[in-house]
């Protein structure tokens, strides 16, 4: 176009522009050049991957990145397609966030290949999921992720390769275990599955390992429903911790309607379960070893059976809770044909033995299966009524299986049949639950000597326990109803005879095993709440007490270091161990004592010391406790706590004086509440003065007289003899009490902790000699007296052997006397009392100028200052 | 007129005070009751629980308003300790110590049921808000929600494995105070014990909401009318606020969920009780004092001197004295007379009532429910309703409605007043609106 245009114009030049061109010189560019030049921001050029540049892009090994990889996992090749797989997991072990980046992405690709035509694959990808991706998506919506993979594992189930569907539940127990609520929503469609897979048994003759792997994921399936995984759902349970009281539930229950098609599905495949299990006995029957496959498949047959079974049982409690729920009929009916089917085929064959001679784990294989079968047996027992004489058969079974007959003697006691033991225990309390028969006193007869038998401590013990505690109610129901029957009578011997055995196991337990004994102690408390009602229940409930005082203190004998197990159980067991002691009907001396002796320990935390002594109170105003035996238990709790703790030289803890202190105050203030204070006046007196007599320590005999001032009124009431004993006793505390201050003790500083406590210890003198004054004189002559004691024969007595024992003592026959003059309520009384004051002051001055004494002039001095300081009294 | 009605286990008799002036009423005398053992029935008269040290076993004694003797003596078959009545007061519930609930009809004193409730001395005894349920605790540690319709219809009480709606059976040692919250089926329950604990359970679904261990042993719990928190009268003389419906401190001194305490520096505090108008909790202690609180403050608002001895009860009550007084002048009976007869022992009298029924109900299986609708006391009310229409009741009746007619023209006046006040009111401020616009 361009080159017409410029020849149409030369026919309109006259002439031609001659133009010389120089050779060598670069000509000027055309006007009518076309610009060839190409400008782009960035040329994007298909290339190969190997040569690209991937710096700063995540890579795995050899150097792929995740778009890669994926694409990889499509390709026609397996090898390939495997070798994406180990790239991805080794990329997400590399680069954590790349996979938290992209892993839908990621799943959404590799979830086409569950149903992979290649072992090798599916098992890289099992792998792959198993031990990076789920791990690593815990946190995440866990629910997206399943259902993403969900429709492919199911359409793999489904395909025609066998090897293919057996790897799809291999796929579905991973997703299951890693998000275990996510069955409720496929259960049905699961249970559907595993019906047709077992259906195809044909394949499974050869290979009786992949058999056993479905079964097993069948029965992770079966527990999973909720109300066969119901224990341990109760634990969780326990809100103490929230902080609202009416917080919202997110736990919802599978809704009655979900219940009932997973219940039509269970009905369709137990028969399949059954099935499979029939084809094998023959073979246990005919050959002489148990294969170890078969044998576990079959013991997974009976577990399936075991569940679904279970699970109707819970359907039919269910409907006679809401019998309107459905016109359908769900319970009785629906489960006939099973039953019938395991009637006819299953427990005819009970018990399966075997028609040669076996080997000893053989032997035990087969006990195992005979196990499994009366257990779903007794299960059905429950609910429908079962032919007597097959009934018969199993009783007696589960008698033996208690007796420890059924298993071979060597290994009656290892791991494995107690587990089977505490299986068959469960049913017992059902089983009596059901009425009294000739078979209950049997059985209970094989309970007790389980019982008796089972090593305290063990998981066996603690399933004895806990059926006894759910045969409480039952038996305790039919003995109140009728008492005369024989039978009955008969139960109420088997309780008895429990109730015996726990004192010794809660001494043989010790504390080794606290949570055995928790468990010992709710029975036993829980026996001693419901005791009242049957008169020789609550006699044997009384008669523990005595066996029990090992429990709170081994030692009778009043020796030191005898505290029992109790001391040394968990906080909670010991509460309950208290609260046991409420329901005694009558608590004898004996074990308060022996409570005592265990409350004296320094082992025992001081929280539960009060709480010791507020139950005994309890008790008490419940009438269990005799009024004598409380008030010296009382006492003996004053006299014989130590406040210095063994070891320390008589030192005291500051901590124990404390507890000491707050102790004899709650005792006062329990003492004040028994009411009647005259009465409690005269049945401590003549102890305390007695005990007083023996001149208990410091503290304790403090906390003896506050107990007598507690109930002692204005005008005293104390007898004229205690009074006499008093005098003379209160004038050595008193002169003990005031040697606790310090010798150089300033007057004037007031707050000295020394003075509050001599204060303390002086404080219920002063109340006694308010009420009497005539006990002021007495321990006032008293004083004189020993001072004149001292200055007559100084050598004979052994306070007085060195001049400055007795210097101290006249010292602190001053500083009493001083701080009663402090208080003015005292001082009043004082005055009172002048010419026992000057006895003294006389006493005092006649030592001074005693010439029996040899002092030195420092002794001298400090004799005339307390002469001084008594003479200022006098003013 | 709120009363504040005062008992000891002790002889000190029934001291009441008016809540708001403070002033002392009428003391009845000689009453023993054990705690939990007054109540007042329907407002109409005090029947108190009797244990005696005299009297070897417990009785259950009337006192109407305005006297101070005992006015009726009632010897059930057993030692009865708390007693309870529904709020009209048609109803009174003793339990025993043997761990029996005993049911009175009080118009007529028929015991209309009596059934084994526990295995140890019934403690408390609460009727729920609506009346339909029974709630007890007992000294073996558990509490029993129990429905009375479940109680009166013996069909379904056989066929039933348990007559007990609930048992709550956490408590390890006796229990010494339940309350029952308001909102009907979704109420709560709030239970005491001598192990220290409170526990809070769902009404609904008879799970444990809460467990709250207090530092001492609980003898007395009240809810706060809101239920925000609930007030705990501890043995240390100390009266504890414990959160329900309130955010509660993890850190709190005490321990979990308890908000805090206040103190009346005395001894134990032995019961509890909320004012009806007013924010105001009151606490009778062991020392014989009861104290008003403001709910508010934790401030002493007033205190009585009952006695020396401990306060073992304590009710807030609006005793019907105008109402009984007309009944009892112008009813025939002339002494004792507005106190229903006392409580029968056993229950015995269903077959004279039976004979006197129409035999062609016995076949019917609701029969036995009918029989507890006691159709003579209804007859006995036509009769007593008939004689009402003598002349000296209908002279009585006219007397009322003269009363009425008065009081409503007076509050008429009272309205127009108001009206006419308001009116000129609104006026005046539009006038002064549209002057101030303008």
């Amino acid at each position: 176009m361009t080159r017409s245009k410029a020849k149409s114009k030369k026919p309109g030049g006259v002439d031609f522009k001659k133009i010389r061109r120089k050779i060598g010189k670069k000509l000027p560019p055309p006007k009518n050049a076309t610009n060839t030049e190409i400008k782009s921001k960035a040329i994007v050029l298909p290339e190969q991957s190997v040569a690209a540049d991937k710096a700063g892009l995540a890579v795995n090994k050899k150097g792929l990145t995740l778009k890669e990889l994926l694409q990889q996992t499509s390709h026609h090749n397996a090898k390939v397609r495997r070798d994406a797989l180990v790239g991805i997991k080794d990329l997400f072990n590399k680069f954590p966030t790349e996979m938290k980046l992209h892993k839908y992405a990621a799943i959404e690709k590799l979830r086409e290949r569950i149903g992979d035509d290649d072992k090798v694959v599916r098992r890289t990808l099992y792998d792959l999921f198993k031990s990076v991706i789920l791990p690593g998506c815990k946190e995440d919506n866990q629910e997206l992720i399943i259902s993403l993979l969900m429709a492919y594992i199911f359409n793999a189930m489904t395909h025609l390769a066998f090897d293919i569907r057996i790897m799809a539940f291999d796929f579905l127990d991973l997703v299951l275990q890693f998000y275990p609520p996510s069955f409720s929503s496929y259960a049905e469609k699961i249970f559907q599955n595993y019906e047709d897979i077992l259906r195809k048994n044909q394949y499974f003759s050869q290979d009786k390992g992949k058999l056993k792997d479905v079964l097993a994921g069948l029965i992770r399936c079966l527990s999973l429903l909720p109300w066969n995984k119901g224990e341990t759902n109760l634990v969780d349970k326990d809100d103490n911790g929230r902080i609202l009281l009416h917080a919202f539930d997110d736990d919802m229950p599978i809704s009655s309607n979900g219940f009932s098609h997973i219940i039509k599905k269970l009905r369709d495949l137990a028969p399949v379960l059954i099935n499979s299990f029939l084809e094998f006995t023959p073979s246990i029957t005919a050959m002489a070893s148990i294969e170890g496959k078969s044998f576990g498949c079959m013991l997974s047959i009976l577990h399936g059976i075991d569940l679904i079974i279970r699970s109707f049982v819970h359907g039919a409690d269910k409907e006679s809770e809401s019998p309107s729920l459905e016109g359908e009929p769900n319970g009785a009916m629906l489960d006939i044909t099973i039953s019938s089917l395991l009637l006819k085929k299953v427990f005819p064959l009970f018990p399966l033995s075997p028609a040669h001679h076996l080997s000893e784990k053989d032997y035990n294989r087969l006990v195992d299966l005979n196990m499994a079968v009366a257990k779903i047996f007794l299960e059905l027992n429950e609910w429908i009524y079962l032919p007597p004489d097959l009934l018969e058969k199993y009783l007696e079974f589960m008698e033996h299986a208690l007796f420890g007959k059924v298993c071979n003697d060597a290994q009656s006691d290892n791991a494995v049949s107690e587990k089977r033991l505490i299986q068959l225990l469960l049913f017992i309390p059902k089983f009596v639950s059901r009425g009294a028969s000739h078979w209950t006193t049997r059985l209970l007869q094989a309970f007790t000597y389980i019982l008796r038998e089972s090593k305290p401590g063990s998981l066996l013990k603690l399933a004895c326990l806990s059926a006894i505690e759910d045969m409480l109610t039952p038996i305790q129901a039919m003995l109140s109803l009728e008492k005369s029957n024989p039978e009955n009578l008969e139960l109420q011997e088997y309780l008895m005879a429990w109730i015996a055995e726990l004192p010794l196991l809660l001494i043989q337990l010790g504390d080794k095993h606290p949570a055995c004994s928790e468990v010992a102690l709710r029975l036993q408390l829980h026996i001693g709440q419901r005791a009242l009602s049957n008169s020789s229940l609550a006699c044997m409930y009384d008669d523990i007490q005595d066996k029990l005082k090992i429990f709170y203190c081994t030692c009778q004998g009043g020796g030191k270091k005898c505290s029992g197990p109790f001391v040394r159980l968990p906080r909670e067991s010991q509460e309950l161990s208290l609260c046991c002691l409420y329901y005694f009907s009558h608590l004898d001396l004996p074990i308060l004592k022996s409570i005592a002796c265990c409350c004296l320990s320094p082992e025992l935390d001081r929280s539960v010391l009060f709480r010791i002594i507020e139950i005994i109170h309890s008790a008490y105003r419940e009438g269990h406790i005799k009024i004598a035996d409380h008030l010296s238990i009382f006492i003996t709790f004053v006299l014989r706590f130590e406040v210095s703790p063994e070891g320390s030289s008589g030192l005291k803890s500051v901590i124990l004086c404390q507890t000491f202190k707050s102790m004899t105050t709650l005792l006062c203030s329990y003492m004040a509440q028994i009411g009647g204070n005259y009465l409690v006046l005269n049945i401590i007196e003549k102890v305390i003065i007695d005990h007083i007599l023996l001149k208990p320590p410091l503290d304790n005999s403090c906390s003896l007289l506050r107990m007598i001032v507690t109930v002692d009124s204005k005008p005293t009431r104390l007898s004229e003899q205690s009074i006499i004993v008093l005098g003379s006793y209160l004038s050595k505390y008193l002169i003990d009490a005031a040697q606790c201050l310090p010798e150089d003790y300033d007057e004037q500083c007031k707050s000295s902790t020394q003075l509050t406590s001599v204060h303390y210890y002086l404080l219920p003198c002063f109340f006694l000699f308010d009420r009497c004054h005539k006990l002021l004189n007495l321990v006032l002559k008293n004083m004189g007296s020993a001072i004149a004691e001292s200055s007559l024969w100084p050598m004979s007595d052994d306070y007085t052997q060195h001049p400055s024992n007795w210097l101290v003592r006249v010292n602190a026959v001053a500083s009493v006397l001083l701080l009663i003059d402090k208080d003015p309520k005292m001082q009043q009384i004082l005055s009172s009392f002048k010419e026992g004051v000057d006895s003294i002051i006389q006493n005092v001055s006649s030592l001074q100028s005693s010439e029996k004494i040899s002092m030195t002039i420092e002794e001298k001095h400090k004799i005339k200052c307390t002469h001084d300081r008594l003479k200022m009294l006098l003013r | 007129m709120e009363v504040v009605v005062a008992s000891s286990s002790v002889d000190a008799g029934i001291g009441c005070w008016d809540l708001h002036t403070g002033a002392e009423q009428l003391r009845h005398k000689s009453c023993w009751s054990p705690p939990h053992g007054l109540v007042s029935v329907g407002g109409r008269f005090l029947a108190s629980s009797h244990l005696s040290p005299q009297s070897s076993g417990g009785c259950i004694f009337f006192w109407s308003w305005s006297k101070p003797q005992i006015g009726v003596r009632s010897f059930p078959a057993e030692t009865i300790k708390p007693l309870s009545a529904n709020h009209p007061g048609t109803y009174i519930a003793g339990g025993g110590v043997s761990g029996d609930i005993y049911l009175w009809e009080v118009e007529t004193g028929r015991l209309l049921k009596k059934w084994h409730a526990h295995y140890r001395a019934v403690t408390c005894l609460v009727f729920s808000e609506d009346d339909s349920l029974l709630i007890s605790g007992s000294e073996d540690g558990s509490v029993r929600v129990w429905s009375l319709f479940m109680i009166f219809d013996d069909l379904r009480s056989q066929e039933a494995s348990q007559l007990y709606e609930h048992s709550f059976t956490g408590h390890a040692l006796r229990v010494t105070d339940v309350v029952i919250g308001y909102g009907g089926s979704n109420a709560i329950i709030v239970s005491a014990s001598e192990d220290r604990t409170c526990k809070v359970w769902s009404l609904s679904t008879g799970a444990l909401l809460r467990n709250i261990v207090f530092p001492a042993i609980i003898d007395a719990i009240v809810l706060d009318p809101a239920e925000h928190v609930f007030y705990a009268g501890s043995r240390d003389g100390k009266i504890f606020i414990a959160a329900l419906h309130t955010e509660s401190l993890v850190t709190s001194s005490y321990g979990m969920h308890i908000i805090g305490s206040f103190s009346n520096h005395s001894k134990s505090v032995t019961c509890l009780a909320y004012g009806i108008s007013g924010n105001l909790l009151i606490s009778g202690s062991e020392d014989g004092m009861v104290r008003v609180w403001d709910a508010r403050t934790h401030n002493i608002v007033r205190m009585f001197k009952y006695a020396k001895g401990p306060v073992s009860n304590i009710c807030v009550v609006r005793p019907e004295i105008d109402s009984t007084n007309r009944i009892s002048q112008s009813s025939s009976r002339k002494q004792g007379s507005d106190l229903p007869p006392p409580l029968e022992k056993y229950s015995n009298s269903v077959e004279d009532l039976d004979a006197k029924m129409p035999i062609l109900l016995r076949g019917d299986k609701r029969c036995a429910e009918v029989s507890y609708l006691s159709s003579h006391v209804i007859s006995s009310h036509i009769n007593e309703l008939q004689r009402h229409g003598s002349a000296a009741a209908s002279e009585l009746e006219m007397g009322k409605l003269k009363d009425d007619y008065q009081k409503s023209m007076q509050m008429v006046n009272q309205w127009k007043k108001m009206y006419e006040n308001l009116h000129q009111f609104c006026v005046k401020e539009l006038l002064d609106g549209g002057q101030a616009r303008v």
